[in-house]
């Protein structure tokens, strides 16, 4: 099917049920676009972000952090800067990552206390974010088809898709559900699983704004099902589109963090 | 004496006792107050920041020796309760840094001070960065081996148990950083800053002069080289990365950053050393793979004179991956070439020749880290053994993060080998393992 008669078969659906939203059917289509409205809003974007780390036994902790993001292209390539203010041991720190679609990432973490610029092996994406309950993955997407997605069902508010790792020796579930919004094509809820079927990890956003046109989710928990500890990340401030220059995403950035990007407008 | 050192010492234990029951109060962070709107506006570009913004931490470190050191009675090579404070002032464009230490010593016995940074940074135009005055500077691609990077270093504090940002020593200079299509970073040291070396007075070493270990008193008291301008150095780097491959070129004209000369009468100075290298920093095969070369010429570039360096080609190649995750694993080969061994052999006294350095000296390292799955703990071993000195040095260590503010470091500094004089073996009889509490705000 074309693109143009597949839109076109899509309005008319729309227009048939007299939906305000197109009704998408193909499964892959649809964790693409979500892909798309949770990474790659806007061509860049500054937020600042907390997060507060809660243990199984209730032990708090937080980080803090500024991020600037660029898309080389929609869906691809993409050029983080994070930049720590809290908590005190990491201040300073600051780690750039160059994300590619099918190969490994390029990153780079700054150690101000001794100056270095510390290249990281690009290692598993299914790691702790910073001591979080997030993933690296979480922080900057899963490629779309490193799954196979399958739609379960369509309700008024959501899709709900089913995914199974391409690849099941690389990562820890067997497989996971998302809940993506058909407004904003956010994806609300994922819950991850074991073979059994036990639900052992579980993402929410509670909260989404739209701002500059883009719905963004504000602020999403992270919780971990088997020990009870989570993760909170509020974003704030979120810009997208303020022309950020590419070379701000390189060493000299370490070093010395682009203010003139990094403040709130 | 020994019984004012056993004072000082319970005074330090009551140090680190202190430091882990400091309230969070008189700080700008706390844990999980904060949690709310008013939260935000820690980071520092927030807003327009006016006055000065206050950090640091209290740590209180201890590192009894593993043996007795016939060459000191000092048990300890580190017993100490320290405070840094760092303060930071936006003027401008600019940022003002001033970050210092003081601390309790309960080895040299008294208080004692150290002014780590003092400088100020920021966009001179839009492709200049600079950096005046009290600065930590660092490049190259070794990890703790150190070839184009000859800004000083600190190995007493790195070999007696201190916190790895401590091996760095601060400079006095002038950093200027230009962007272009190709980086480049020229550093200007009014005057030579030299390693802080081991002179005795907290770890023992090798005199060849002496032909045994010694300690302090009386310390190693090399000629000074601090009268600006005519000692003064130079250091340059050109960058680039092209499609992730990191390549360097480096310069350095000043001198030695160990006091490896002696004059006439007999007394250690820091020769002439300029030096030329490249590196090259890449991923490969999922990890990250280096290369890096330095050609170092000394003083004596005959090889003839046993009292100043010879000139030396060394190389580095390392690889670091992560195999499972969360572990990673690093290793490193490194080569000293001496270039004119025969000269040196020649030159020497029988009785000396034993304890000259091989004409190649290999050096391999290895790090391993694993962290846990919350990062709270992290354990490490980094090991350097070279087989043309038949010496080891390993420094196992884990830390943990019970809090934001709270860490505890325990680990050790081992050193051993065959012969008394090489690099590593010298340090024998000063192995130590250390506890560091560290309270952070």
């Amino acid at each position: 099917m074309t693109p143009t008669l597949r839109l076109a078969l899509v309005l008319a659906a729309g227009l048939l049920a007299g939906a305000t939203q197109a009704q998408m059917t193909d499964a892959t289509a649809i964790v693409e676009a979500a892909n798309q409205a949770s990474y790659y809003a806007g061509d860049d974007g500054r937020s600042a972000a907390r997060m507060m780390i809660v243990d199984g036994n209730g032990n708090r902790q937080r980080r803090q952090f500024t991020l600037l993001r660029q898309d080389v292209e929609d869906g691809g390539e993409q050029r983080y800067l994070v930049v720590f203010s809290r908590p005190a041991d990491i201040r300073g720190t600051v780690f750039r990552v160059e994300k590619h679609v099918g190969e490994r990432d390029d990153r780079w973490l700054y150690l101000p206390a001794l100056d270095l610029v510390k290249r990281i092996a690009a290692g598993d994406k299914r790691t702790s974010f910073v001591g979080s309950h997030f993933y690296y993955e979480d922080i900057s997407g899963r490629g779309v088809s490193e799954d196979r997605h399958t739609l379960v069902e369509t309700t008024d508010e959501a899709y709900l898709i089913e995914s199974t790792p391409r690849d099941p020796d690389a990562v820890e579930f067997a497989r996971y559900r998302t809940r993506i919004n058909r407004d904003t094509l956010l994806p609300m809820r994922t819950e991850y699983e074991r073979a059994d079927g036990e639900v052992y990890r579980r993402m929410e956003v509670t909260e989404v704004e739209t701002i500059d046109g883009y719905p963004t989710g504000t602020e999403t928990r992270m919780t971990d099902l088997d020990s009870g500890g989570y993760t909170v990340t509020q974003f704030r401030y979120s810009e997208y589109d303020i022309g950020i220059p590419a070379d701000i995403f390189s060493e000299r950035s370490l070093r010395n963090p682009p203010r003139d990007w990094l403040r709130r407008d | 004496m020994r019984h004012s050192a056993e004072r000082i010492r319970t005074r330090l234990l009551l140090g680190i006792a202190l430091a882990c029951l400091l309230p969070g109060s008189g700080s700008a962070q706390n844990d999980d107050a904060g949690w709310d709107d008013e939260g935000w506006g820690d980071d520092p570009w927030a807003e327009d920041q006016t006055g000065w913004q206050w950090y640091g931490f209290i740590e209180g470190a201890v590192a009894p020796r593993l043996q007795s050191d016939p060459a000191t009675d000092e048990d300890f090579t580190l017993a100490e309760t320290r405070l840094q404070l760092e303060g930071e002032r936006q003027l401008g464009d600019y940022t003002a840094t001033v970050k210092g230490d003081v601390w309790l010593d309960g080895v040299e016995d008294g208080g004692r001070g150290d002014l780590r940074e003092a400088n100020l940074a920021g966009r001179l135009t839009a492709s200049t960065d600079v950096v005046v005055g009290r600065q930590i500077i660092t490049w190259g691609t070794g990890d703790l081996v150190f070839l184009n990077d000859l800004f000083p270093k600190d190995y007493a504090a790195f070999f007696s148990g201190r916190s790895d940002e401590y091996l760095k020593a601060p400079t006095d200079a002038l950093k200027l950083s230009w962007f272009g299509p190709l980086n480049v970073d020229v550093v200007w040291m009014p005057r030579a800053v030299p390693n802080r070396f081991i002179t005795g007075e907290r770890l023992s070493y090798f005199s060849p002069r002496a032909g045994r270990r010694v300690a302090a008193p009386p310390r190693l008291d090399p000629r000074d080289r601090d009268s600006p301008g005519d000692d003064s150095e130079l250091a340059l780097r050109v960058y680039q990365t092209l499609d992730g491959v990191e390549l360097a070129g480096y310069a350095y004209h000043g001198f030695d950053n160990q006091p490896s000369a002696q004059d006439a009468d007999g007394r250690a100075y820091f020769p002439r050393l300029s030096s030329l290298g490249a590196s090259v920093r890449a991923p490969v095969a999922g990890g990250i793979a280096n290369l890096e070369t330095a050609y170092y010429h000394g003083e004596d570039d005959r090889g003839d004179d046993p009292d100043r360096p010879n000139d030396q080609w060394r190389w580095l190649a390392g690889y670091e991956n992560e195999p499972v995750s969360d572990l990673t694993i690093g290793w490193q080969y490194s080569l000293e070439w001496m270039q004119d061994h025969d000269a040196l052999l020649d030159a020497l006294s029988p009785e000396q020749r034993r304890y000259a350095p091989d004409q190649y000296r290999h050096l391999l390292t290895n790090r391993l880290t694993w962290q846990g799955p919350r990062q709270d703990l992290t354990l490490s071993m980094f090991t350097f053994y070279s087989p043309s000195d038949a010496d080891y040095y390993l420094r196992p260590r884990a830390r943990y993060r019970f809090s934001d503010r709270l860490s505890g470091t325990l680990g050790a500094n081992l050193f051993g080998g065959e012969d008394d004089w090489t690099f590593h073996t010298q340090l024998e009889d000063n192995s130590n393992a250390y506890l560091r509490l560290r309270y952070s705000f």
